[in-house]
């Protein structure tokens, strides 16, 4: 497989902050690859500097082949980029940002405006290209900035958080589209701190957290890493806080509250329902349902990186000092 | 050599992109309005109603004050607010080097600024019963001026990621070099230590251009040395910038 976009040993520095360590990536061509991490990670930093927008303190990286600092116009004519936040021109028309966005890539004149009308049906955007962009709502901007990104037919797509801070139409009809333009062809690649987005459409996962890359593989691959524990999905009648209660039963290891379900992580699953059953009498509690789940890429991404899943849709903040 | 001329004429090509969008987004905005179009005209007015100093003597001042404010304000107001914005974001990951956007948005500075130059002209001109001894001298004084202005422009705003940093020192820094760059009082009229600063500033060159153009007769010497200066001033300004800015983007 050929492989279009590497680092090696990708590192940042903001003075004495690490914000990106040491990160070695190789993403194949065609393949949706996904960079998963809660928010100050360094996801943003090295989208970042695999597009050119910052330098590396140290270590490199190629698109198609091409350095990102040596030959960063050659790198950049491969690829396409769409920011966590929408980065189009309001006081443009839809129409005038794409055809902008076309002259920075040398697209023909006829070829640009022939793209722009395509791509504009693609998304749903025709018939408000005259208006400016500032009376979009947001998932109309996000679509146009995608819509930019594909103008010059890119080979490669990075977008960074795509579907962050959209409604859930928005966002699916986004998730439609990736796996659409990878059908196409087109090499994805994406961040994402939604565990599930990364599942749903992610070919190969990379889980980054610290800065650093913890596991890179398939995500069956991490679900079936964590085989050897079971999980056991409980709810009880009437329904109260029994986190504690329920951690003090022989042969669990872990218990998460899931609205009125708990989620208890064990080594042996038939010898903790007969406790269970055991527990619901000794606290008069009626059994709703109880079932027996097979890991997910959550929980796989609990235990390599030690975080709860919750991190990771806390709200940004300023990256975390680190020192190497 | 033929690959060069291509790499160039495309840089251009994508530069002139990059202008022409900053002049329909930016050449309207208020800040410039402001700053670039009633700035001139305040500061002129101020200091010539009541006065009896020929027009010929003062149009200089105004032409190179409105080419200083005009060709600034577009970059004073573009940089910063695209940075703020990230919209900026959106040319540094194009395939255009940091050089030829800085080059763009420079050139929609220098337009700006040359259109209110001769806007100034045209308006003064007819009303005054003035006459502009060289012509050719002083549509070229106007073009340095805008350039100049134009890179000094990039210069003082690549600093800043939003207006309210970037408009102060600017607009500070513009204003004094108006009082101490000949357009209010002769540089001649000055007291020595005040001369020996006048000859740090474009400005001061840019209205002897002008002055010389009006007043005629060209003397080659001065016109020499008034090029050279505004060229030299605008090639340290424009590499300046671009350092500052790629030094500012993380």
């Amino acid at each position: 497989m050929k492989v279009v976009v590497k680092a090696q040993s990708l590192t940042k520095r903001y003075g004495k902050i690490l914000a990106v360590d040491h990160v070695d990536l190789e993403v194949f061509e065609r393949e949706i690859f996904g960079l998963l991490g809660p928010n100050g990670a360094g996801k943003t930093t090295t989208i970042r500097m695999l597009t050119g927008q910052t330098k590396p303190t140290s270590g490199t990286a190629t698109i198609a082949g091409y350095g990102i600092i040596h030959e960063s116009i050659k790198a950049k004519q491969q690829m396409g980029v769409v920011p966590e936040v929408s980065n189009i021109y309001d006081e443009m028309s839809a129409w005038d940002n794409l055809i902008f966005a076309a002259q920075l890539y040398s697209v023909p004149k006829i070829e640009r405006e022939k793209r722009a009308k395509e791509l504009l049906e693609l998304f749903g955007l025709y018939e408000r290209r005259k208006d400016r962009v500032a009376s979009f709502s947001r998932g109309m901007k996000r679509r146009l900035t995608i819509a930019a990104a594909l103008i010059h037919k890119p080979d490669i797509l990075f977008l960074d958080e795509p579907t962050t801070g959209l409604d859930v139409q928005s966002s699916r009809m986004i998730r439609n589209l990736i796996k659409e333009l990878n059908d196409g062809g087109v090499t994805i690649f994406l961040t994402t701190h939604y565990i599930e987005e990364a599942d749903q459409l992610c070919q190969r996962v990379a889980i980054i957290n610290q800065g650093r890359i913890v596991m890179v593989d398939n995500p069956e691959k991490l679900k079936a890493s964590m085989e050897e524990r079971h999980i056991i999905e409980i709810s009880f009648s009437p329904s109260r806080d029994l986190n504690d209660k329920l951690k003090g039963l022989s042969c669990v290891n872990d218990v998460s509250r899931l609205g009125d379900k708990f989620r208890l992580y064990v080594d042996d699953a038939s010898e903790v329902i007969l406790s269970l059953v055991d527990f619901a009498r000794k606290n008069s509690l009626k059994i709703i349902s109880i079932n027996t789940l097979k890991p997910s890429l959550e929980d796989a991404f609990v235990k390599l990186t030690g975080l709860s899943p919750e991190v990771m849709t806390a709200e940004k903040e300023p990256i975390k000092k680190r020192e190497e | 050599m033929k690959a060069l001329a291509n790499a160039f004429k495309e840089n251009l090509v994508k530069a002139v992109h990059v202008a022409e969008k900053d002049a329909k987004i930016y050449f309207f905005k208020w800040p410039n309005i402001t700053f670039g179009l009633l700035l001139p005209a305040i500061i002129y007015l101020a200091f010539s109603v009541g006065r009896t100093t020929e027009v010929a003597l003062t149009m200089p001042g105004l032409v190179a004050m409105a080419a200083l404010f005009g060709a600034g304000a577009i970059e004073s107001v573009a940089l910063p607010l695209e940075r703020a914005k990230g919209t900026f974001e959106r040319l540094l990951v194009a395939p255009i080097s940091l050089t030829t956007i800085v080059i763009g948005k420079a050139l929609a500075g220098f337009f700006f600024g040359m259109v209110l130059s001769i806007g100034y002209v045209l308006i003064i001109l007819p009303f005054s019963g003035a006459a502009v001894a060289n012509p050719f001298l002083f549509a070229f004084g106007i073009l340095l001026s805008a350039f100049t202005f134009s890179a000094l422009g990039v210069c003082i705003s690549a600093p800043f990621r939003d207006i309210p940093e970037a408009m102060p020192p600017a607009t500070l820094l513009r204003v004094a070099m108006v009082f101490l760059g000949g357009v209010l009082i002769p540089v001649t009229a000055m007291p020595n230590f005040l001369q020996i600063v006048a000859h740090f500033l474009p400005l001061t060159y840019a209205v002897d251009m002008l002055q010389q153009a009006i007043t005629g007769p060209t003397v080659v010497q001065a016109f020499l040395v008034d090029t050279m200066a505004l060229i030299l001033f605008s090639i340290v300004f424009f590499a300046l910038g671009v350092l500052v800015l790629e030094r500012t983007l993380d």
